[in-house]
């Protein structure tokens, strides 16, 4: 065993190389390993805060999309409710306005009707007045005898009466 | 052309001897001892700079080496072993990885040798782990950790106990040949061409060499980590 020790060339250096091992452990220990493993769990941390915050706002920006979804929906159904409003509205007019152009032009043609019947009756009048007085005058000329004007009127009116009711 | 022992002798500028004695622990190799006197200066130089200033949105150059390091570790020991016994044992499995990888780069530097070049240096890390993992271990399972020396059954017991004493032995010596066949080939291609050789391309070889040692490196250094998890992944593991 020693010769193998020997020709191997184990000898003190070997104690100190695990002291020398065991120093450099303790330095690492106390130097350079807390802030790698803090820096990694900060890393870790703001890596799992980030995905998480993304997630929320996908989340958000999804609730956003539907309400602005929903608003265009309701937008577009008011405006074809008031579409349709002001397409009965206008129909409603238009129909109102014809009817009250008909009823314009029926009074219109009512007012005209009477206006003749009017100037009719009040010509007949004149006409039966003229018929009068002219066969009063050739009733004169003929007969040649006088008689009072009144007499003569109520004569000729009669005559005219028994004529009937003759249209002109 | 010059022997090994003369080129040896040529790299030795800053006059090592090649033992000393001193009080409490007899015969020392004092090169091995200042050069990981070194490594230790420079790994905590390395590990200061790099974590002075950490941030957590704009990491630095060397944080991010740091960090990516022991990512990569802690994920390893994660897929060996749960998180509450994997976190207490993460600034262990840093600082091996961290060591050995200094170690065995150093030696790349003129006249400068890898601490991992001396099988004291790899014996001791090796014993290091060996003991970590008996003690973590019993602090895991308790007495029942003994059980598995003699299962499936008490004739196992002899190789059990080789097979237990023959991790050490590989992990130490496989670190140890490794980094010192690449220090070996270093002398001998130097020795091997003269400065004239040189002019007209000799260095090729030697360059190729250090810059495989420098993959070496980094290979053993994870090698002998992983195994350091294995282990104690194996011996801390509820059950077999």
């Amino acid at each position: 065993m020693e010769d193998v020790i020997k020709s191997l060339g184990i000898n003190g250096t070997l104690v100190a190389q695990i002291f020398h091992f065991i120093i450099l452990l303790i330095f690492l220990r106390v130097v350079a390993f807390p802030p790698i493993v803090k820096v990694l769990e900060q890393r870790q941390t703001a890596i799992a805060n980030n995905v998480a915050a993304a997630e929320e706002e996908r989340k958000q920006a999804e609730a956003l999309r539907q309400s602005y979804l929903a608003d265009m929906q309701k937008a577009k159904e008011e405006a074809q409710a008031i579409i349709q409003q002001a397409t009965k509205a206008g129909e409603a007019q238009a129909q109102q306005i014809l009817e009250a152009a008909r009823a314009e032009a029926n009074r219109v043609k009512e007012t005209a009707l009477k206006e003749i019947e009017r100037e009719k009756e009040k010509a007949v009048a004149e006409l039966r007045d003229q018929v009068i007085t002219l066969s009063v005058l050739v009733a004169d000329k003929i007969i040649g005898k006088q008689i009072t004007q009144d007499l003569q009127h109520g004569l000729v009116e009669e005559f005219i009466k028994e004529a009937g009711d003759l249209p002109c | 052309m010059k022997s090994i022992h003369e080129v040896e002798q040529t790299l030795n500028v800053w006059g090592f001897q090649p033992q000393i004695t001193v009080p409490l622990l007899g015969e020392v190799q004092p090169k091995v001892i200042v050069m990981t006197w070194i490594v230790l200066i420079l790994i905590a130089l390395f590990t200061v700079a790099a974590t002075r200033s950490m941030k957590v949105d704009r990491p630095g150059k060397l944080q991010l080496m740091v960090e990516e390091m022991f990512l990569f570790l802690r994920g390893l020991v994660y897929e060996n072993m749960d998180y509450k016994k994997g976190a207490g044992l993460m600034c262990l499995i840093f600082t091996l990885f961290l060591f050995l990888l200094f170690c065995n780069l150093w030696g790349l530097v003129p006249t400068m040798m890898s601490p991992t070049a001396s099988v004291n240096t790899t014996l001791g890390m090796a014993l290091t782990v060996f003991f970590l993992v008996q003690v973590l271990g019993f602090r895991y399972k308790g007495i029942g950790f003994l059980k598995h020396f003699i299962q499936p059954s008490v004739f196992f017991l002899p190789i059990v106990i080789i097979e237990e004493l023959s991790k050490p032995i590989t992990l130490s010596l496989r670190l140890y040949g490794n980094i010192f066949a690449g220090e070996v080939l270093i002398a001998v291609l130097l020795g091997l061409f003269g400065l004239t050789a040189d002019l007209l391309g000799g260095f090729v070889a030697s360059v190729i060499w250090l810059a495989f040692s420098i993959f070496v490196g980094f290979v053993q250094a994870f090698i002998f980590t992983m195994l350091t998890i294995a282990y104690i992944g194996a011996a801390t593991a509820q059950d077999h």
